[in-house]
């Protein structure tokens, strides 16, 4: 097989890139997937979607997201509501600490803004506010359905010709006088003239067997459970920050909780019969009805975390026709329509949508920029 | 309808002994009730046919399964919505209301009762309370170890309670025994060891790291964490369905659905009944349809023979139950309940031959089309599967003596590909003995050739009759070595 591009990974990073190639006009592309779409971080992602972050680079490329995931839901029927997030903070100082972050959004177009206990009642149904200071309140935040949003622009991208190869694992990409020139899988290998990787953690093996680089990514193990579906009873995804939990009443009806447990990096989960009991006590003090839901399912997956906390997005400086998208670091699956469309550009030779992301250039973990951002939940 | 019983008064086999009378709400009507059943037969018993709607609030939805596994019968009780009423016990003055779609969150309830959190340890843990765990700890019991059972009913048995036929096979495995009462037997005596601990409506939802499992308790609610040395899941089965036009009308049922109503609650499940396949559960459970009042009107069968044993068949035939072989149901017809089935002659693609119709005024459609192993736990732990038709579907890989790629991890029964209740037996007595010996209990040479008598009986003489070879090929498909086991267990294999 020989294509123009070889795209490793169907996750939702993969497939929102060669959505956006497709939409110009380019076609001659093949995913392969090690496993099945979406069965990485795609699929057990919190499907939260917010611009309030602390760095320039994630707050530019979260409003380009924001602007195109209502036109995608539009044309791809992916269920996506504006719902916003809401901070809960028990203690002053978090407050305090937030008041900065808040003006540092405003002037850069993110209407956040402190809400009293009273206000997070009005937002949050049902809440109990008793052990509240205050919150911070994000309206311009979402969220949207993680399976539609991936499932439904693959089956359009299908139609126009692009290929997807599932359960076949690439070890390398093949290298010939300083370009990408296809890729080496379990299955043989497949020519092309360009290589996207995009395949998560397992974007680090695959270069370094490529290029010998080590991109620093840690998977960081993260638990998240979901209830049976209920009538909603409340719109935004809720932080509670003292513990670094959250809980979202995704679109079909389930209340779905992610929190923070210690786990090694790189290893499996180890605290896999804490986590419900953890989840489920942060959040019954709020919503005392929750302990009468039933909990449907419980999963694990993984945060691929960069040194900065910022994802790798663009060409390799180092090796022509390469181009790598990971270490998203929990946000890939609301970046993707954003990351689609800057990587569209880099692998059609224009300058990226959002100028701001050519900070963001693998390069940058090789040469030691790095980017600041400190809001990482769950 | 709501006001005509349908309770059975008298029975050729069983004395249905009723509990204490009390009456509970139903959509705020009240209900007659016995203490010792479960909402969902009181229901069924005062006439009530549909119990939940589909998410979209437009399909009614009646009982199905009737063992808390196919989620049919969702309803509000006591403020909380997603109640499987089929297992949940009756109370005095319960309010229970049917559920229509989406629910809505239990917001009524603003306090958090307490959950009382225990670590217990144990030789053994026991997960499922069917022929294959009762054995099980009847064995492990007898030899002075710590066991704990853990079963999601209100009470031990599993599908034994239900069976009112003589078992076949030799005594010493229970043949010529009726299921019930081997049940009942068995659960008295392992209720009696001081070193067998029971543990009732309690839902192993995992098994983690150092084989940590992890029990939900309700009434009285507790979070049970048991860390045992040796872990025997048996969790049994759960009926498959067909796909034809209104298969979810309610009167449509699991055969084993029908059983629980009719012989373990007394509970007629309708008038006139049309069955679905010839495997001896469909076979058995006619005969039983016969026995609780119910005419049955025909049985339908889509292959060219009979699929159960030929002694049984010739029992409900003798009784005037009329066959259709080649014959499957394509169609039910009724507004909220079945009214008309139709069922029409198979091609040799297993297509419906147009002209072949035929049309039966019922009240019941049984489904005795097969079952699938319940397999969750067994994934959810990581242990290598398989998919195996014969068996019913995926099922643990396992040594010859029952132990799954988790080392310490047991497998018995249906759950190890569906097969019968005297496997079952034979199955968890080969797995407790095996941890016995891991354990070091007993004597060891009495065990070992305990074991091998039981080995050979099952894989020699039981399984050796033709009728039961597709089961046997299949337990052969996932049966290994110690030494093959080892290999899946490094993942060269």
């Amino acid at each position: 097989m020989k294509k123009g591009l070889v795209i490793i990974g169907a996750g939702i990073i993969g497939v929102m890139t060669a959505l956006n190639l497709v939409e110009k006009g380019y076609r001659d592309i093949v995913i392969v997937e090690k496993k099945y779409p979406g069965s990485g971080g795609s699929f057990r992602c919190a499907t939260g979607i917010r611009a309030s972050f602390t760095s320039l680079e994630h707050v530019e490329l979260m409003k380009r997201s924001i602007q195109l995931w209502p036109l995608l839901s539009e044309k791809y029927n992916i269920p996506y509501a504006r719902h916003g997030y809401v901070w809960l903070f028990t203690r002053e100082e978090d407050l305090e600490m937030f008041r900065c972050i808040v003006d540092f959004h405003n002037k850069n177009g993110v209407p956040t803004r402190i809400v009293s206990p009273e206000e997070i009642a009005e937002l949050v149904p049902t809440i109990k506010t008793d052990q509240l200071v205050g919150g911070v309140y994000d309206p311009l935040a979402g969220k949207a359905s993680c399976f539609k949003a991936l499932l439904n622009p693959l089956a359009y991208i299908l139609r126009k010709g692009v290929k997807l190869v599932e359960s076949t694992t690439v070890y390398k990409v093949l290298i010939e006088s300083g370009r990408a020139r296809g890729v080496l899988t379990d299955k043989g290998v497949i020519e092309a003239d360009k290589v996207l990787v995009a395949a998560g953690y397992g974007s680090k093996k695959i270069l370094r067997e490529s290029i010998g680089v080590d991109l620093g990514l840690r998977n960081i193990p993260k638990h998240a459970l979901i209830t049976e579906g209920y009538q909603g009873v409340f719109k935004p995804l809720l932080i509670d920050w003292e513990t670094s939990s959250y809980i979202v009443q995704v679109l079909h009806g389930g209340f779905l909780i992610g929190s923070s447990l210690p786990e090694e990096p790189d290893k499996p989960p180890r605290s896999r019969l804490k986590y419900p009991v953890k989840a489920v006590n942060v959040w019954i003090r709020y919503f005392p009805w929750l302990a009468y839901t039933n909990i449907m399912r419980y999963w694990t997956g993984y945060y691929v975390m960069t040194p900065d906390h910022h994802p790798l997005i663009g060409p390799l400086s180092t090796v022509e026709n390469l181009y790598i998208a990971t270490g998203f670091s929990g946000h890939g699956f609301m970046m993707s329509p954003a990351v689609g469309e800057v990587m569209a550009n880099y692998i059609l030779g224009e300058k990226p949508n959002v100028p701001l992301v050519e900070h963001l250039l693998p390069d940058r973990i090789i040469k030691g920029r790095l980017v600041k951002e400190i809001a990482v939940f769950g | 309808m709501p006001g005509s019983s349908y309770r059975i008064v008298e029975h050729p086999v069983i004395s249905f002994k009723r509990g204490r009378r009390v009456v509970f709400y139903y959509n705020d009507r009240p209900v007659e009730a016995y203490i010792g059943e479960t909402i969902l037969a009181a229901l069924y018993a005062a006439g009530y046919r549909v119990f939940s709607y589909s998410l979209d609030g437009k399909r009614p939805r009646g009982a199905f399964c009737m063992i808390g596994k196919c989620g049919s019968c969702l309803s509000i009780v006591d403020g909380v919505p997603n109640t499987r009423i089929c297992i949940e016990p009756v109370r005095e003055g319960v309010r229970v209301y049917r559920q229509e779609g989406l629910p809505t969150a239990p917001l009524s309830k603003n306090v958090v009762e307490p959950v009382e959190w225990e670590e217990a340890e144990a030789d053994a843990l026991i997960i499922g309370g069917g022929p294959a765990g009762l054995i099980a700890a009847k064995t492990l019991g007898e030899l002075g170890l710590d066991v704990v059972v853990v079963d999601d009913q209100p009470r031990l048995g599993g599908q034994l309670v239900k069976q009112t036929h003589r078992f076949f096979g030799s005594r010493e495995y229970w043949g010529g025994i009726r299921g019930y009462v081997i049940a009942e037997k068995l659960a008295r005596e392992i209720m009696g060891m001081k070193n067998v601990r029971v543990i009732l409506q309690g839902y192993a939802y995992g098994i983690y790291s150092d084989n940590r499992v992890g029990v939900a308790v309700r009434n009285p609610l507790k979070h049970v964490i048991v860390k045992p040395k040796m872990i025997l899941a048996g969790t049994g089965a759960c009926e498959k369905t067909l796909w034809f036009e209104n298969n979810d009308l309610p009167g449509i049922m699991g055969a084993g659905g029908a059983q629980t109503l009719m012989n373990e609650y007394g509970v007629r499940p309708g008038d006139e009944a049309l069955v679905i396949g010839s495997g001896n559960v469909g076979l058995i459970v006619t005969y039983q349809l016969l026995q609780a009042g119910v005419r049955v009107k025909g049985l339908a069968e889509i292959m060219d023979h009979i699929g159960g044993w030929f002694v049984h068949a010739a029992k409900i035939r003798r009784l005037g139950v009329e066959f259709y072989f080649k014959h499957t149901i394509i169609k039910a017809i009724g507004s909220d309940r079945v009214e008309k089935a139709v069922i029409a002659e198979m091609d040799e693609n297993y297509q419906p031959i147009p002209g072949s119709e035929k049309v039966f005024d019922v009240d019941l459609v049984l489904l005795a089309v097969g079952l699938q192993p319940n397999y969750s736990l067994f994934s959810q732990a990581g242990a290598a599967m398989k998919y195996v038709p014969e068996l019913g579907g995926l099922v643990p890989v396992r040594t010859w003596f029952m132990e799954t790629s988790i080392p310490g991890l047991y497998v018995a029964g249906d759950s190890s590909g569906v097969e019968e209740a005297t496997t079952a037996f034979i199955e968890g007595e080969i797995a407790a003995l095996s941890i016995a010996l891991r354990l070091g209990a007993g004597n060891r040479g009495v065990l070992i050739e305990k074991r091998r008598k039981l080995l050979d009986y099952l894989w020699k003489e039981y399984r050796q009759s033709p009728v039961v070879s597709r089961a046997r090929m299949g337990k052969l498909k996932v049966t290994v070595s110690e030494e093959e086991m080892e290999k899946i267990r490094r993942g060269e294999a």
